[in-house]
């Protein structure tokens, strides 16, 4: 009736090369701007030191920090994680920053959407907390820390010790990877499917039908003000669990 | 007449549909960006002769270039805040806190001063006030002192006064009393003669007068 046609998933998705020879897509250019606007905004704080109290780009660049530092850090690893902070303030701004362009015009594409952003953020912090726990305990201890949980009677070892081998070496990575990245697509989908909805029943042929195209809209208006909150969301639970995650190998009896 | 049309990717069948000719396509906004991309062919051809070779990439799959784009400009970022800009943040966040803690420190210390101050002022004014309290006491201790001697003095002289009244009261009453008797005694002892015709003896008539003024006074 409204000879709407929904585009196939995969063409949401694709995006062609803006140079050639090199892949740079639009996806990576949301990875890079992501560098350069979070570079520009810690240069601009750092470019001149003041004991006034902050504005502008120095006093957001302190917000952030602070917010990763009372809000994920001392709440996940407490006071010895401080160290952790560049890191996880690299995942946060990347993340959130990724996340972000699905709303703004001519962007509308979170990179995270597109699974290898997720992908490689989740194998980064799986390498980062196993060698965390190497680190800390060695081979052995981490592994039979990870294995055999500490206060869990000895009978249950048959049972927690393969899940916890499955849940920390593939199941952590995993969900976390998909987490963001189905979160991300999901909200992307919703967008395109009301905006198509809404532009076809303001265009549609049949003049009833024009008013009705309010209704998606509006919808549509509701989901992009509610991607803001998932953008910021996604990259807080993601920054949370990598904290969760180095802390827990660097002190299992926490 | 059904139209195929091929979408192409990178020299890449991705897509391939049926459309009419009198179909309403409106073009998707996310599907016109990505019909810049493709190269599409129509070709004649019946519907049921049309084969949808959709070979199209996972959209779930992670994509090499889009992988290594991201690796690096994650790490990029990484060096740079670990090396760079959060050390310099941090740097000069911790010398801003450090300055607000000693000025923090300097106020409770002028605060401090001020309290001892104020202690020394208010030590000062209670000595103050207790050596003019003491002072006040020993003026009206003085005066006190003073008053009770002079209502001495004016007490005895009054008492001296009284005294000297009372005895010169005495003096005349004694010599009018004197005066009365003789009066008296003269008067009874001509009385006497011109009954009896004899003068009466004068201390018999004194002493008779005497005692009836005596008896007369204590009545």
């Amino acid at each position: 009736m409204l000879a709407l046609e929904f585009p196939e998933i995969n063409s949401l998705l694709v995006w062609k090369n803006l140079f050639d020879g090199v892949g740079f897509n639009k996806i990576a250019l949301i990875a890079v701007l992501a560098t350069t606007i979070s570079s520009l905004l810690f240069f601009f704080a750092t470019r001149k030191a003041t004991s006034d109290a902050p504005r502008g780009a120095r006093n957001l660049a302190e917000v952030i920090v602070d917010f990763i530092e009372d809000g994920v850090i001392m709440q996940t690893m407490g006071k010895e994680g401080l160290a952790w902070t560049p890191f996880l303030l690299t995942m946060f701004l990347f993340i959130y920053l990724c996340n972000v362009p699905g709303i703004i015009p001519f962007f509308q594409m979170p990179a995270t959407a597109r699974m290898a952003v997720p992908m490689f953020l989740a194998g980064l912090v799986w390498v980062v907390f196993n060698a965390t726990g190497i680190k800390h305990q060695g081979p052995v201890g981490y592994l039979k820390s990870v294995l055999f949980p500490p206060g869990v009677p000895k009978a249950l070892y048959i049972l927690v010790t393969p899940i916890e081998l499955i849940s920390t070496f593939l199941v952590r990575p995993f969900s976390l990877a998909v987490r963001l990245f189905a979160n991300m697509l999901a909200g992307h989908i919703l967008l395109v499917t009301f905006a198509l909805l809404s532009e076809a029943l303001f265009q549609a042929k049949d003049k009833a039908l024009i008013p009705v195209g309010i209704l998606p809209f509006i919808m549509l208006v509701f989901l992009t003000s509610f991607e803001v909150l998932v953008a910021f969301l996604q990259a807080y639970i993601f920054a949370m669990l990598t904290a969760v995650y180095i802390g827990g190998a660097a002190h299992p009896e926490h | 007449m059904p139209t195929a049309i091929v979408t192409q990717l990178n020299g890449h069948v991705v897509q391939v549909r049926l459309a009419s000719e009198t179909t309403d396509t409106t073009a998707p906004a996310a599907l016109e960006s990505t019909a810049t991309e493709t190269e599409a062919v129509a070709t004649e051809a019946g519907a049921t002769e049309t084969t949808a070779a959709t070979t199209a990439p996972n959209p779930i799959a992670a994509t090499p270039n889009e992988l290594a784009w991201t690796a690096g400009s994650f790490l990029v970022l990484f060096v740079i805040m670990r090396y760079f800009l959060f050390p310099r943040l941090k740097k000069a966040t911790d010398a801003r806190y450090a300055s607000i803690r000693a000025n923090v420190e300097g106020a409770d210390q002028v605060k401090s001063d001020a309290r001892s101050a104020v202690a020394e002022y208010e030590a000062a004014l209670a000595a103050v006030q207790a050596e003019a309290a003491g002072r006040i006491d020993a003026a009206r201790q003085t005066l006190d002192n003073e008053r009770t001697a002079q209502l001495a003095q004016v007490n005895a002289r009054i008492a001296a006064a009284r005294a000297e009244a009372e005895a010169a009261t005495a003096q005349a009453r004694a010599a009018a009393q004197s005066q009365i008797a003789t009066a008296v005694a003269t008067v009874v002892t001509r009385a006497a003669e011109l009954a009896t015709g004899r003068k009466p003896d004068a201390s018999t008539v004194d002493a008779t007068v005497k005692s009836v003024m005596e008896s007369a006074v204590t009545r």
